[in-house]
């Protein structure tokens, strides 16, 4: 696919042949491209032989010949200015399908190579704006085909055609006409995908700042307008816009420079066919009927490489979205064998001397033994930023253990979802069903479990709002759900997972205190039944009486372990932390004047769908 | 879509001269192309017709090469001018909306699609660059050199004139017709495609979870599935909309066509010559490109007219009302809030508010999420006006007077504000917590714990903060800024949840900090969400919820 457009685009910081790897995972249909460049090249080579015919057919017709001897080129340029049109439609809507399909491979081996290839390239895939350019960066290589490559295959294609039949008549007018061709469908395209460029990596701090400034000014205009910072950051939302500026300037010079090259080109083929031609034409090496059709085709020629520009910025455009979709695939790894699902009830999990951390950087928490064995009930608590979560990731299998083990206790390999699932804050509501989201967890939920389970986590009164029940559609990412009751859907799914093991992470965030100690009671609860264990990260501590083991991290490692009466009775921070909760237990009177009355009058103003729990409704 | 938008050039400077120098530079094109095609068709039918030496043709080949290159050169300046100034009116119609939607208040960027507005500004208004680079140019282009070549050749050769003419008004004819019979099919395929397209994100965006639960696998026959629906209703839409195109395509390259037919055979016959015949011919398709350009570049001018007309109804929103009058001095004003409530659907929230800030008391507000306790605190900020009530300022020995006939920016001089989520501006930590002396500076951040932050930072007092507080975590982020409310001498401190985001050792700090400043003497106004914090307010206020009086 080595055309006259795409070869210049050369760097733009990605290595060379992404683009084309990120192509072939397109799969693209051979003969459907074939099809595609055929039909465009007949719908501009219909343009460029009007033009051919219409000269001939005015400069025979000066000669006053029979008017039957015209009649095959009145026929002609009457077809060619239909078929143009026509073809062209039909060139359109093969390439179209043709990237539409490439497009829906490549999102599909995206998903596989997602799916199966390594669990923390997915965990690193939730930070960050990456997920959401998936979508676009995937149409991004998708139009390359229809953008970039037609174009340029079209102008070669025609390109050697119409130089060839140029040939035909005078090789001289033939020979710059490809000279000019080479001008307008290589080097113009080269210098405007250099003039983006030099934009494009100029601007990239201060697009980075303009983008930062005015979110910063739309997100907090409040704060701002009364810390009387406003004009400050209105100055620098300028600055940085002139600096954006500045930075398209320095790229508009090659590629106004690109726009005169591409005129020029048509400009000199043409005077190139006069000042051969006229000479010829009186030595009789060409018919003066020729002269006509050498001068005035070219005209009509430079339309395909016109668009060469354009298709060079779309490859650059499409080489940058290759490049991010290639290092996310590259960085999920080779897909690893699917493991025959294996139930485990009565499987636990185990880990010993574990140290845990994001790869590459050093371990937040070390030696840690823990036993999860069904039936049992452990917290893990902490600080902020003890490394509560980056465990609990680690436990679950989907960060790698920096050393030590962990792993199930039957010996039967590493963490895996059919024995340890876990609850993030960070789960995914999809936009479906109530039921369909709870199915996740496990393909067989009946509409009866459905409802126990939201009811165990306090939604029975959420769902009883939703207007078509259990089958009401859920917003994309959860939009139409608040916070709270995002959380405990999650948290209703996970219960409803078959494994044995069971961690959640802060599942008292966004709750009320009662309603958090009743949540985090109910998992303990499902732990005692004895078919699972129960691991609860959380920064609330007086609901975990219930837990068999409190774990403290703090200072990277176990800080002290024991039960709830254990750690009260030994260690003064756990004991003062209690002390400081618990002055905020109560929760109704609050306040001093009207904190009498306070508990009934908010619930008579409530509308009834605002608070689902109703003041404890699982206490 | 209107092709070219007054407002535009209200609102962006830089638009202005650009559309000046685009018009005068359509004018000499129009005027570059008729010259080159009579010089062309002049040259070529002498050396066809009357068999003319190069000698006696090299003026007018002379000629045509001026042409040619000054055609080349006012292209360049069009290219050159083209990506300055969109750029520039890009950057202005930024600024005038992000100062409008700041001036309009948090409320109204909330009400009318705070995303949106987000997506406009950092976005959105960048595909106005095609609109300005590739489609204006071709519109003024339309306007000079297709009325130019049509009168050129009205002048050599009526009928061809006529043929031209004749097709012209089908041009924009046919295009409403075929975009009257599309557009319903259109909008319903454009629908389902964003639907379907939307479901195979949510697939890739739940995979972390899908994976979570090990049902990772099943989906992937989902998503290539509906991938190839997408297609479907992709391609049934295209089918319709490529329809306006060829449609074009057709009504413009056959009318050259039939222009061409019809001046040979006229040549055959002897009433006309072969001069005005090339000229008429190479004339023809000049005609119509400019017009076959402003169709190929619709589309993509036609987002960015969106995203004008996004901008343009946020900057012809009416202003709110700004008072005038300097605020009193807060150390010895009252702020009353009366009966106040602020409309949110069909409820009121907060409803029939009461709360009076008396210079040096601490009032807590508390009530249960939703109920107005945040928008109570915008209200005393200025930064929101009731739907019902008032907010008043009563000094001693003055009339009260309304907060919203007050200048506010003289009114927040005297406010601290610390919200949920704190503001922090770049610069180094001793920067933006400000103080009058180091020791003052000390004492501060030893009771908000700061001194501990700050001895872990890498320069001390002197670490640079990014934007937004970048590099400390929420929780010291909430340090600096509750010690720069204690650090700064505004007489009116208003704090909003300052105990979200942080653990029971945190809370305690935030309990000294409000008895330091009750000590200073200052007016605290406390949103609270825990017992503790509210218990060490002089007030306990209940914010609540209403129904709305229909109005």
């Amino acid at each position: 696919m080595s055309s006259p457009g795409v070869a210049p685009a050369g760097a733009t910081g990605a290595p060379r042949g992404t683009l084309l790897r990120a192509v072939r995972l397109l799969d693209v249909d051979r003969r459907r491209l074939a099809l595609a460049v055929l039909l465009g090249t007949l719908a501009l080579g219909c343009a460029v032989a009007l033009a051919g015919t219409a000269a001939w057919l005015i400069a025979r017709a000066s000669q006053m010949p029979p008017v039957m001897y015209l009649t095959v080129a009145t026929v002609a340029v009457r077809a060619f200015g239909i078929g143009r049109g026509v073809l062209r439609y039909c060139e359109r809507l093969v390439s179209h399908d043709l990237a539409l399909r490439g497009m829906t491979t490549l999102r599909t081996t995206l998903y596989e190579r997602l799916a199966a290839g390594r669990p923390d390239a997915l965990v690193r895939l939730r930070h960050g704006d990456l997920l959401a350019r998936v979508g676009a960066d995937v149409d991004a290589v998708g139009d390359v085909v229809v953008r970039g490559l037609l174009p340029a295959a079209v102008a070669a294609v025609l390109g050697v055609g119409t130089v060839a039949a140029m040939c035909a008549f005078w090789v001289p007018a033939g020979l710059a006409l490809a000279g000019c061709l080479l001008l307008a469908g290589v080097a113009a395209p080269a210098l405007a995908a250099r003039g983006a460029r030099t934009a494009e990596r100029r601007a990239v701090q201060a697009r980075a700042d303009m983008t930062a400034t005015a979110l910063g000014l739309l997100d907090d205009a409040g704060p701002l307008s009364v810390a009387g910072r406003v004009g400050t950051e209105l100055t620098a939302l300028r600055d940085a816009d002139a600096r954006i500026a500045a930075a398209t300037d320095a790229g508009a010079r090659p590629a106004a420079l690109a726009a005169g090259l591409g005129q020029v080109a048509v400009g000199v083929a043409v005077l190139a066919a006069l000042v051969t031609g006229i000479p010829a034409v009186a030595r009789g090496a060409l018919a003066p009927v020729e002269l006509a059709v050498i001068v005035l085709t070219p005209l009509a020629a430079f339309e395909a490489t016109g668009m060469l520009p354009a298709a060079a910025l779309q490859v650059q455009r499409s080489r940058a979205a290759a490049a991010r979709i290639l290092a996310l695939l590259d960085a999920s790894g080779d897909p690893a064998p699917e493991l025959p699902r294996r139930p485990a009830p009565g499987a636990g999990l185990v880990a010993r001397d574990l140290a845990c951390g994001w790869p590459g950087r050093p371990p937040v928490v070390t030696g840690l033994d823990l036993d999860l064995r069904p039936g049992r009930a452990v917290a893990l608590v902490g600080s902020s930023g003890a490394g509560k979560t980056t465990t609990l990731l680690t436990l679950a299998g989907l960060l790698p253990a920096v050393s030590g083990t962990v792993g199930r206790d039957d010996d039967e390999g590493p963490p895996s979802p059919d024995v340890v699932v876990a609850a993030l804050e960070d789960g995914h509501v999809f936009g479906t069903t109530v039921l369909e989201n709870l199915r996740v967890a496990r393909g067989d939920v009946t509409p009866t479990e459905a409802r126990a389970t939201l009811g165990r986590v306090g939604l029975d009164r959420w769902l009883a709002g939703l207007p078509d029940g259990l089958d009401t559609l859920l917003g994309p990412d959860a939009r139409t759900v608040s916070g709270g009751e995002r959380r405990r859907l999650l948290l209703a799914r996970a219960l409803l997972s078959p494994a044995p093991v069971l961690l959640v992470d802060e599942p008292a965030e966004h709750l009320d205190p009662q309603t958090a100690d009743a949540v985090v009671g109910e998992l303990f609860d499902a732990a005692r039944s004895g078919r699972r264990a129960v691991l609860v990260v959380t920064h609330r501590l007086s609901a975990l009486a219930a837990a068999d083991e409190v774990v403290l991290l703090g200072g990277g490692h176990v800080m002290a372990r024991g039960t709830h009466t254990d750690l009260l009775a030994r260690v003064p921070g756990y004991r003062e932390a209690i002390e400081r909760e618990t002055a905020t237990r109560p929760g109704p009177p609050l306040g001093t004047d009207e904190g009498d009355t306070r508990a009934g009058d908010a619930d008579a103003a409530e509308p009834a769908d605002r608070d689902p729990v109703g003041g404890g409704r699982l206490v | 879509m209107r092709p070219l938008d007054p407002r535009l050039l209200r609102h962006a400077r830089s638009a202005r001269g650009y559309v000046g120098l685009t018009a005068a530079l359509g004018i000499l094109t129009a005027a570059l192309v008729v010259a080159q095609a009579l010089l062309l068709a002049r040259a070529l039918g002498r050396a066809v017709h009357d068999g003319a030496t190069l000698d006696t043709l090299a003026p007018l080949v002379g000629w045509l090469a001026v042409v040619v290159l000054a055609r080349a050169v006012v292209t360049s300046a069009q290219e050159r001018w083209a990506h300055r100034s969109a750029t520039r009116a890009v950057g202005e119609l930024r600024e005038a909306v992000v100062a409008r939607t700041v001036a309009l208040g948090p409320r109204r960027l909330a009400a009318t699609g705070g995303a949106a507005t987000v997506t406009l500004a950092t976005r959105g208004l960048d595909a106005l660059e095609p609109y300005f680079v590739r489609y204006l140019p071709q519109l003024l282009l339309a306007a000079t050199v297709t009325p130019g070549t049509l009168l050129v050749v009205l002048g050599l050769d009526w009928v061809s004139a006529a043929i031209l003419v004749g097709t012209l008004p089908l041009v924009p004819l046919f295009m409403v017709l075929v975009g009257r019979l599309t557009e319903g099919r259109s909008e319903a395929g454009l629908a389902t495609m964003q639907r379907l397209g939307a479901q195979v994100l949510d697939l890739l965006a739940g995979l972390p979870t899908l994976r979570a639960f090990g049902r990772e696998r099943g989906p992937a026959a989902r998503v290539h599935a509906l991938g190839d629906a997408h297609r479907r209703a992709t391609m049934g839409t295209l089918r319709i909309a490529f329809l306006s195109g060829m449609v074009l395509e057709l009504l413009t390259t056959l009318a050259v066509a039939l222009v061409a037919v019809a001046i040979g055979l006229r040549l055959v016959d002897g009433d006309l010559d072969l001069v005005t015949g090339l000229a008429v011919l190479v004339l023809a398709p000049e005609v119509f490109w400019p017009l076959r350009q402003v169709g190929a570049q619709f589309h993509a001018a036609a987002d960015g007219v969106a995203a004008a007309e996004q901008a343009f109804a946020v900057l012809d929103a009416p202003a709110p009302p700004t008072g005038s009058l300097p605020a009193p001095d807060l150390a010895t004003t009252t702020v009353h809030l009366r009966e106040v409530g602020v409309r949110t659907g069909d409820a009121l929230t907060p409803a029939g508010l009461d709360v009076t800030l008396a210079p040096g008391s601490v009032v807590a507000l508390v009530g249960p999420s939703g109920a107005g306790k945040s928008t109570a605190v915008e209200l005393v900020l200025g930064l929101l006006r009731p739907d019902a009530g008032t907010v008043v300022l009563d000094s001693p020995g003055a009339p009260p007077v309304p907060l919203g006939d007050v200048d506010l920016p003289s009114y927040w001089r005297q406010v601290t504000w610390l919200p949920q989520r704190p503001v922090l501006e770049p610069g180094t930590i001793a920067d933006v917590v400000g103080g009058a002396s180091d020791q003052d500076r000390d004492a501060a951040a030893t009771l908000t714990g700061l001194d501990a932050v700050v001895a872990a930072a890498p320069d001390g007092w002197r670490t640079e903060l990014g934007r937004g507080g970048a590099g400390l975590s929420l929780g010291q982020r909430q340090r600096v800024a509750l010690t720069r409310a204690l650090l700064s001498d505004a007489p009116l401190v208003v704090l909003d949840e300052p105990t979200a985001h942080l653990d029971a050792a945190g809370e305690q700090v935030v309990l000294d900090a409000v008895r330091r400043l009750r000590e200073d003497g200052r007016t605290v106004l406390l949103v609270a969400h825990r017992a503790s914090l509210a218990a060490c307010a002089d007030t306990v206020v209940t914010v609540r919820t209403g129904a709305a009086v229909p109005a």
